[in-house]
This record gives structure tokens, sequence and C-alpha cells, in this order.
């Protein structure tokens, strides 16, 4: 039997350790959330039956308000990390990758701010009456 | 430059079996389902920001192609799922099960729960594009 040799590796606790783990906690969680989301509206609902009355009925709902705005923020958050460790993969330059991190915070926060902002005022759109 | 095309090239070449098939599923279910989930967050928000904006979306999700590409969706959403949970699991509770057989292995699995979750909805999906007001439910 061959002999087993043993290596210790000390894990930087710094930012792409954080986001190595988040993507796999966050994955785990949206697995209820998401397939709950997109089999009863893709599946079971469906698009033809969806109209503004439809969307006020949920978003008149606290509960689902609570629901999108964690689907909103687990999903988003989650797909754009991912996308940075895509274009990690191919593009190597420094500087190109600090533009390329700079550019996706501010799409993430962009985007998730015009999301969670009409959930939160759904009730005050026109189309919910 | 370059580099994204001996990417690609390698992509087609390399002969990584179960594994590379899985990542490179697992790369396109994920950038395919961003992809929409940037354009879904906007529609939504635009039932606050912009109703008229809110009924065109609601209007283009309806074409059959757009049904199409919406079935398509959930079979990415259920693979990077599932396949993503089989990474998780993995990664973080059973590292020693990172060997070549094991992961082949679960990596075929992971495709058959997949289709068993998506072929059903498929079907009802697709039998909805010729029939819409049909429903089960």
């Amino acid at each position: 039997m061959a002999a087993t040799t043993t290596r210790r590796v000390d894990i930087p606790q710094n930012y792409e350790t954080i986001s190595w783990k988040w993507m796999r906690y966050s994955g785990i969680l949206m697995i209820p959330l998401v397939w709950v989301h997109v089999i009863l509206q893709d599946v079971i609902v469906g698009v033809h039956a969806m109209d503004a009355a439809y969307v006020a009925s949920r978003w008149g709902v606290l509960f689902w308000q609570v629901y999108d705005i964690l689907l909103l923020g687990f999903t988003f958050a989650h797909g754009v990390n991912g996308l940075r460790q895509v274009l990690r993969d191919y593009i190597h330059r420094p500087d190109y990758l600090r533009w390329i991190n700079i550019g996706l915070l501010i799409f993430w926060a962009v985007i998730s701010f015009i999301g969670a902002f009409a959930i939160v005022n759904a009730t005050n759109s026109v189309l919910f009456q | 430059m370059t580099t994204l095309r001996t990417a690609l090239t390698g992509y087609l070449r390399y002969r990584g079996r179960e594994g590379q098939y899985s990542f490179l599923l697992h790369r396109l279910t994920g950038l395919g389902t961003l992809l929409f989930l940037v354009i879904h967050i906007i529609d939504m928000a635009a039932f606050y920001w912009s109703p008229e904006f809110f009924q065109d979306a609601l209007e283009l999700y309806r074409l059959p192609i757009f049904q199409l590409g919406e079935i398509a969706l959930v079979f990415a959403v259920f693979y990077h799922g599932a396949n993503g949970l089989r990474i998780a699991v993995v990664d973080m509770f059973l590292p020693h099960q990172w060997a070549i057989n094991a992961q082949r292995n679960a990596a075929r699995w992971t495709l058959v729960i997949t289709l068993l979750l998506w072929l059903p909805a498929a079907l009802y999906m697709g039998y909805r594009i010729f029939n819409p007001e049909f429903s089960l439910f």
C-alpha cells in the first residue's frame, strides 16, 4: 500500500474565497427558490394566463413581494458573479479585469435597484387596480 | 482574443468526456439564464417604471418563438441547478467523491434527473404553444 502524504494548505480568506463559497451556498438555496418560481410561473400558469392583473394580484401580497425580492437578490448576484468568473477564464490582463470588475459592479447595482424598487413600490403602479 | 480562440478550439478538441461536457453545459446554461434574467428583471420592473413597455414585453413573450425559448430556459434552469447541486455538495461536504469514475456517473445521473424533470414540463409547455387555452391546473 502506498504511503499517504498530507499537505497543509492555508486558504486565504479573501474576496475570491468568499465568492467561491457564495456561489455554492446561494446555489443550494436557489434550487427550491428558483425551481418553485419556474415551475409555478412558466409551467403551471404560463405566459398566456399572465397579464397586469395577475402581477398585481401577486405583488399585492407581502409574501410574494418578499419572495420575488429574494429571487432577484440571489439570482442576479449569483449570475453576475458567475459572469465575472467566466470572463476571468478568457481575459488575463489585470487592467482589463479591473475595469470589468468595476463595470459589472455598477451593472449589478443599477439593475438590482431598478428591479427591487419596482417590487417594493408595485402597489403605486398605474397597473395596480 | 487569442485566449478566447484557444479556449474555444480547446473545447472542441479536448476529449474530457462527461466532466468536460457538464462543464460546458453548466457554463452555457448559466450564461443563457443570466441573459434572460437581465431581460426579465427589466420587463418586470417595467410594471412600475413603464406600463406600456410591460404590456409590449408580455405580447412578445406570447409569440411561439419566445415560448420555444421559454422551454429551453426551463431546461437551462433545471440542468444548471441539478449540476450546481452536484458541484456544491461534493465540494463542500463530500470532497473525497471528486474521483473520475464517481463523477462520470454523477454527471450522467445529473443529466437523467434533468431530463426527467424537464420532459413533462416541455411536453406540457409545447402542447400549450398550439393550444393557448389548455390548462391542467
